[in-house]
Parts: structure tokens; C-alpha cells; sequence
């Protein structure tokens, strides 16, 4: 019998090859050191899906992991996280979902649901609390996302189904599709809706009627509250509950961290008509939250009139905003609004495939792409017509749209003809609306993150525009005032190692980087020790959560070490060297991570040459088998 | 004592459900909630429902064993151990804010948590409210 409160107690095992479904209890040794979510994900990749596993072949895993706090009553603990090998970066890759399918698995009964093999045929995965089943889904094959959902809640008879779902550019492997999760939220990075694609598994449904049980109610009750409190008085929370992340657009733009022309530029000179002002003003309808979550950062969108008129869509991020915004030079609101949605429809990360179309467009500025190269498409800076035309191409990788859909990496492999200076990625992941040469710890995240390019694995906030109050209460004075200066360098490894460690850990336990552990800065970790003891009785001093967090980070660098990566990879793009920035508080700024590098490996415990962690290290965090398998004893 | 909401208040984030079924069931547990958030879509307009205390109910009007009783001190209408599990009440309420168990075979509501009730203690937006008047 599973031990531990807050966990459903048991997991899923789907093999689409045999048509088989097995479910096993949870384990316990893996709950006791990873947790759930991402950390459980990490390890058993770690010991499943070695390096001669191809992305999207039959053998890769596809890991959907929900942690002990998801659906539970702490502030926004609607996470769920996606793990398997990236078919974008062809190493580690995750991807994490708000919204509500994560709880919906717990009240089901499912604290993971793990899909192996490939499936002959179109199949969905039809999961009624204890009765689970694979469906025929030769019907749903090719509809969009909401579509599909539509069809799959038709047929239930129950508009509460939840769902994960892949769109056209999953099935057809698209390297940066993603997999949409109710309501229209999306595990989008990594490419994770091709691994699904992969394996022919349009979705998986899910309702669930069950309990989520807990060893001490009074306790995580009055803890909830209090954060919950805690988070309402926050100098933030204002701003973030009534706009969201659009709410950064201007101060991003300020700061010259607004990535704008492909990175040429981090300033925009019309920020001010896709920011949250222009967004509001123009399209908000509700606000709106992920499952029990108190900022409720969520907002329903509605284009009122004009070309797009009608177009209704939630989650409207900073991120899209940039991406089909100033990283296009396009100002037109309700042109990114569409693209959005069809993203959405498409089943496609807004992110990259926004920058694969900068990409191209920088690459045809420079004259390097013509119109024989596109088939005919004039890839102008700002055309929306264009990038409406191009998403579905990429999606069904049709005519020029096939080279788009394989990201920016391998378009500058295909390319050539120098545009790999071009080519904004780390690892082979688009880099998204962040540039270290006005925050150095971004700049650092971005080459130390285990899924490539990324903010949101050490997700520096505290010195974004340098917030001393953040810093003090998180911090203390001891790394004060440096550690809060977009610009200084030092104690910029200890901020991302910090906040990759913790990250790891709200991402195991099912809780929300955008809401108070992160954005806000507001819970940190004696709070999730707290509130992880209170939920699953497990004994959780805040020594041991550090070093699960530890644990996690480095089993990634492990994995990702398995499969070549060293010190050599651990870069950005020349252009950040190389061309001072042009815009805001970041004018004149290059940057240089190999400093900040050095102090990285030094504090972690990696050897300076290859980057990788050294067996003592190995050893202090109980993975010994890692140090066997990476041949370092 | 009774609950107000402000359905233009609300999010969609159920802390209410969450909450309450914590409170009467003792795990998190929203099937089993006695307030339910209704919506025709994931995007709202959201509506939380909950039982509304009436002057004159008609799920107490209909139980045959007088099962249903205010609590003076709250002003709560209770379901009491005499349900016998007809489900008249639940066929009764306008408002479908009493519920069913067919585990127990009883009939389960709102009973303001005895005075405290925590979907309002909990609401972060200040969609439902304990108004302590007694209607």
C-alpha cells in the first residue's frame, strides 16, 4: 500500500505497440526523492530512454506527471508537467501545463500516466476514473485542438471531460508542436505534441469523481490560507492578477529585454500598442484561473471587430506578445491575437514557431532566403497575412513551411550560407522573450537550462528591473545589492542555481512558477517543506527538499551529458557577444557568460571542463548509478 | 446567517469546492462539494451555486421525515441522521444546491460549516460572502 497522503498512490502504464495498459502503484523510493511531477519524470527517463533512443521513435517515453500538491489547497497547484526526449533539442525536455487536466488526473485516481510504444492506428486514451480504455480515433485525426475536444466531450455526453490533445502539427511531427491541455493552456516547449504525434495518440480524456486525501486537513488548510493571504499582500499581486504576464510588456521594453527583429534589438518603438494597456482596452472580456488559484494572472480575449473580428481565445501571454509582436515588427494587436489562436488550433508553440518566422524573416532582410527558396513567399519584417498563411504550413509541413516546422537550428543546417549567425537558439531551442545582454542571469539561465535555451527553469525575477525587497526577504542581506542589478554578474550563479533547484521542486510538486513561488517571490522553500509534510505526512525539513531540488537538476545534466552534451554547449548565440544592444537600459550591453559560468560549475559541483557533475557531487546526491553510466569511476 | 454570491466576481478557480469538500469530507474532494461552480463553457461567465438558506424550503417541504431542520443558531437548514434517502428533496430544490450520496444513501447540503463556512473564508475574489442578517 502507497504510504504517503496527497498522491493518488498509483500510475498508469500504456503501451500503444501491444494495445496494453497496466496500472502499478506509485513508487515510493521515487516519491521520497523526487517528489512527483518533473523530478519522477526526470528519473524514470533517466533510466528508460537511453541515447540511442530516437525522439520520435516508439521507444522514447511520454511522461505525463502530476505532483503530491497538484489539486490540492495550496495557491495555484494546477501544474502538470510532459517529460520525454526533445525531438527539437534531441536531449532532456519537458514541458509544464496549468489549467485544470493536472487535478483532473488526481481526482481520477492517476498521479502519472506513462505512454510507451506506437500505435498502428489514430487511438485516444479514455481514462473514467478506474476505467481506462483506448479509443479508435481514425475520426479525430486531423481536426484541431478544440475541435477535437469538442467531439470527445460530444461524445462523453460531459462538457467537464479534460483533455490533452495534439493538433495537425503533432501528428504531423512538427518539432515545435505542442500538446494543448484544457482550457486552451498548452504544454508547448520541446516539442513534446510530436513525440504524441509519434505514437499516434491524439489525446487523452479524463474525468475524475475521486478524493485527493491528505495527512493533515487542519494543518495544509490553515498553511493554504495563510500563503493564499500571503500572496493577496504582495507589492505584486496587483498587477499581476489584473494583467497577467502581458502586464511586463512595457517594462520588458524599458529595460531592453524585449527581444524585437529576431534579437537585433530588445526595444520595440510600438510596444505601446501590444502591450496589456492596448490588449485590455481592446479585447479583454474576463478574467479567468487555473485551478485553485488565487491571482487568476488568466484572461478571456475577444477581438471585436475588424479582419479578425470574433476571434476568442485565453491565455494570452508576454511570450506570444513578443513573438508574433516585436520579434516580427508587427504592432497589429489583433493580428497576434489570430496568429495565437491558430496556434492554438494548430497545436503549435507560440514561441518557436514565432521565431522560426523571425528567423526567416531576418535571414530574407539580410537577402540570404529569396523567393526560390520560399516558393514564393516574401517573408517581409511585420506581414501578418504572411504569418496567418505560413502557421498551417508549417503545421502540415507543406512547401516552405516543412523547413519552418523543423526549427531554427536545423533551418540554419539547411540553409547555410552563414545564416547560422542568425539562428537565436541554445541546444537547439529557440530562445524566448528574454536577452542577458539586460539581465545577466537570463543570460545564464538561457545556457544552463537542462531543456536548452529557457527562463523558466532558474527563472531569475528578483533583478529583472532589481527588486531590493524580493531580494532581502528571499535572499537576506548577504548577496545584496548585486544580486538585484539586472547588469552585475556576481552572485548571478548562486541566483540561478538557487532558482533552478527550487524550480525543479515546484515543478515535482504540481504547484505554479507564474503564481507565488516565482513571479511573485513570495513561497519559498520552508513553505513547500511545510506544505509537502502537511499534505503527504512525509517528514520534509527544508535540507532535504534542497537537495531533492539538487538531485533533480543534476540527474538532467546527467541525462543530458549521456547524450554528448559538455562545457562546448553551454553557449549563446555570437550575437549577444557581439552586438551591443541598441535599445533601453540594456544600450551598449554585450554580454559574457563564461565568467559567470565558472562560478556556475563551481557552486554546483561540476568539473570546469566539460561540465558535467563530478562523482563526489554524484555521490553527495545518492546517484551512483550516474557516475557508472557517465564512466566517471 | 446565508451565502451571497457575486457571480461577476468569479474566476473559475474552484478553491470553493475545494475547500468545502475538505471541510465535510475531510479530503479534497469536489464531486463532493456542497457549492459548485456552473458554467456552459471553460471560459465562463461563471456562476457559483449554493444552497441559499430559504425562509421556506422546499426540499425541507418535501422530505416525508422532517429530516431537514434549521439550525436556529446559524439560520443553516441540516440534513439529519433521519434521511431515509428518497431523494425528494433533491428533485424539490430549485436552486439544485442539495445533493444525493448514493454511498450513504442520504441526502447532503450546504450547512454553513456551522457558522464558519470556508468557500467563503477561502474565495480570493469575494464572489461568495457570509451575510450574517437572517433572511
Amino acid at each position: 500500500m502507497f504510504p504517503y497522503r496527497g498522491y493518488a498512490g498509483k500510475c498508469l502504464y500504456v503501451d500503444l505497440t501491444r494495445g496494453h495498459i497496466e496500472t502499478k502503484e506509485y513508487d515510493q523510493e521515487l516519491a521520497e526523492n523526487y517528489l512527483g511531477g518533473n523530478g519522477v519524470g526526470t528519473r524514470l527517463l533517466w533510466e528508460n530512454v537511453g541515447p540511442e533512443v530516437e525522439p520520435l521513435g516508439p521507444e522514447n517515453w511520454l511522461i505525463f506527471s502530476t505532483g503530491p500538491l497538484c489539486g490540492t489547497l495550496v495557491p495555484n497547484p494546477g501544474r502538470m508537467e510532459v517529460i520525454a526526449k526533445s525531438p527539437l533539442t534531441g536531449i532532456y525536455g519537458d514541458s509544464n501545463s496549468g489549467g485544470f487536466l493536472g487535478p483532473e488526473f488526481k481526482f481520477a485516481g492517476w498521479d502519472a500516466v506513462i505512454v510507451t510504444g506506437q500505435s498502428s492506428r489514430p487511438a485516444y486514451l479514455a481514462i473514467a476514473d478506474d476505467d481506462v480504455q483506448l479509443h479508435d480515433a481514425s475520426e479525430l485525426w486531423g481536426l484541431g485542438t478544440s475541435q477535437t475536444e469538442a467531439a470527445i466531450r460530444k461524445a462523453w455526453g460531459d462538457p467537464q471531460v479534460k483533455t490533452a490533445i495534439i493538433g495537425p502539427a503533432g501528428e504531423n511531427l512538427v518539432r515545435m508542436a505542442g500538446i494543448q491541455i484544457t482550457p486552451q493552456r498548452s504544454a508547448a516547449r520541446c516539442g513534446l505534441g510530436a513525440v504524441m504525434g509519434s505514437k499516434k495518440l491524439k489525446a487523452i480524456a479524463v474525468r475524475g469523481h475521486g478524493p485527493i486525501r491528505v495527512a493533515n486537513p487542519d494543518r495544509l488548510r490553515d498553511l493554504s490560507l495563510e500563503m493564499q493571504q500571503r500572496l493577496r499582500a504582495n507589492a505584486i499581486y496587483p498587477a499581476v492578477s489584473a494583467h497577467g504576464t502581458p502586464g511586463i510588456v512595457s517594462l520588458m521594453n524599458a529595460l531592453g529585454r524585449f527581444p524585437t527583429a529576431n534579437f537585433r534589438a530588445g526595444g520595440y518603438e510600438h510596444a505601446d500598442r501590444i502591450n496589456a494597456d492596448a490588449l485590455d482596452a481592446r479585447a479583454f472580456v474576463r478574467h479567468v484561473a487555473c485551478f485553485g488559484c488565487p491571482v487568476a494572472c488568466d484572461k478571456v480575449y475577444r477581438v471585436p471587430d475588424g479582419p479578425y473580428a470574433g476571434t476568442s481565445l485565453r491565455s494570452v501571454e508576454y511570450e506570444t506578445l513578443n513573438s508574433f509582436g516585436a520579434c516580427i515588427l508587427n504592432d497589429n494587436l489583433d493580428g497576434i491575437l489570430a496568429a495565437n489562436r491558430l496556434c492554438d488550433e494548430l497545436g503549435l508553440d507560440t514561441i518557436s514557431a514565432g521565431r522560426s518566422i523571425s528567423f526567416a524573416m531576418e535571414l530574407w532582410d539580410e537577402e540570404i532566403l529569396n523567393l526560390d527558396d520560399t516558393g514564393g513567399l516574401a517573408f517581409r519584417w511585420g506581414d501578418m497575412d504572411l504569418v496567418l498563411k505560413v502557421l498551417p504550413m508549417i503545421a502540415r509541413r507543406e512547401g516552405f513551411g516543412n523547413l519552418l516546422a523543423e526549427g531554427v537550428r536545423r533551418m540554419a543546417e539547411t540553409i547555410g550560407r552563414g545564416s547560422e549567425q542568425y539562428a537565436m537558439h541554445v541546444k537547439g531551442m529557440e530562445i524566448a522573450g528574454q536577452d542577458g545582454r539586460a539581465q545577466r542571469s537570463m543570460g545564464l539561465a538561457h545556457v544552463t537550462s537542462s531543456r536548452g535555451a529557457d527562463h523558466l527553469k532558474a527563472f531569475p525575477v528578483v533583478d529583472e528591473t532589481g527588486f531590493p525587497d524580493e531580494g532581502r526577504r528571499r535572499y537576506g542581506d548577504k548577496y545584496l545589492p548585486e544580486i538585484v542589478q539586472p547588469l552585475a554578474t556576481r552572485h548571478k550563479a548562486f541566483l540561478v542555481k538557487d532558482g533552478e533547484d527550487f524550480g525543479a521542486v515546484v515543478d515535482s510538486t504540481g504547484m505554479c512558477k507564474s503564481g507565488g513561488t516565482f513571479v511573485l517571490a513570495e513561497l519559498y522553500w520552508p513553505d513547500l517543506a511545510a506544505a509537502l509534510e502537511a499534505t503527504t505526512g512525509m517528514e520534509m525539513p527544508v535540507e532535504r527538499l534542497q537537495r531533492i531540488g539538487e538531485r533533480i537538476y543534476n540527474l538532467q545534466r546527467c541525462y543530458n551529458a549521456l547524450h554528448g552534451i559538455t562545457r562546448a554547449d553551454d553557449r549563446l548565440p555570437q550575437r549577444f557577444a557581439e552586438e551591443p544592444s541598441p535599445s533601453g537600459n540594456a544600450k551598449g550591453q554585450t554580454i559574457d557568460v563564461e565568467p559567470m559560468l565558472e562560478d556556475y560549475y563551481q557552486l554546483r559541483g561540476w568539473d570546469l571542463e566539460r561540465g558535467w557533475p563530478t562523482p563526489d557531487k554524484l555521490r553527495e546526491l545518492g546517484l551512483p548509478d550516474a557516475i557508472e553510466r557517465l564512466g566517471l569511476g | 446567517m446565508h451565502l451571497e454570491t457575486a457571480a461577476e466576481k468569479c474566476t473559475g478557480c474552484r478553491i470553493c469546492e475545494n475547500f468545502c469538500s475538505l471541510q465535510h469530507e475531510g479530503a479534497i474532494w469536489p464531486a463532493r462539494a456542497r457549492i459548485r461552480i456552473l458554467s456552459e463553457t471553460d471560459d465562463g461567465p461563471f456562476t457559483p451555486n449554493i444552497c441559499r438558506q430559504c425562509a421556506e424550503p422546499e426540499c425541507a417541504a418535501a422530505c416525508p421525515v422532517e429530516a431537514i431542520q434549521r439550525n436556529e443558531r446559524t439560520g443553516a437548514w441540516v440534513v439529519s441522521a433521519e434521511c431515509i434517502g428518497c431523494e425528494s428533496c433533491v428533485e424539490a430544490c430549485p436552486y439544485h444546491a442539495i445533493f444525493f450520496d448514493a454511498r450513504s444513501g442520504a441526502a447532503y447540503k450546504c450547512d454553513l460549516c456551522d457558522g464558519n463556512p470556508q468557500c467563503a473564508a477561502a474565495c480570493p475574489e469575494g464572489a461568495v460572502v457570509l451575510a450574517k442578517e437572517l433572511c
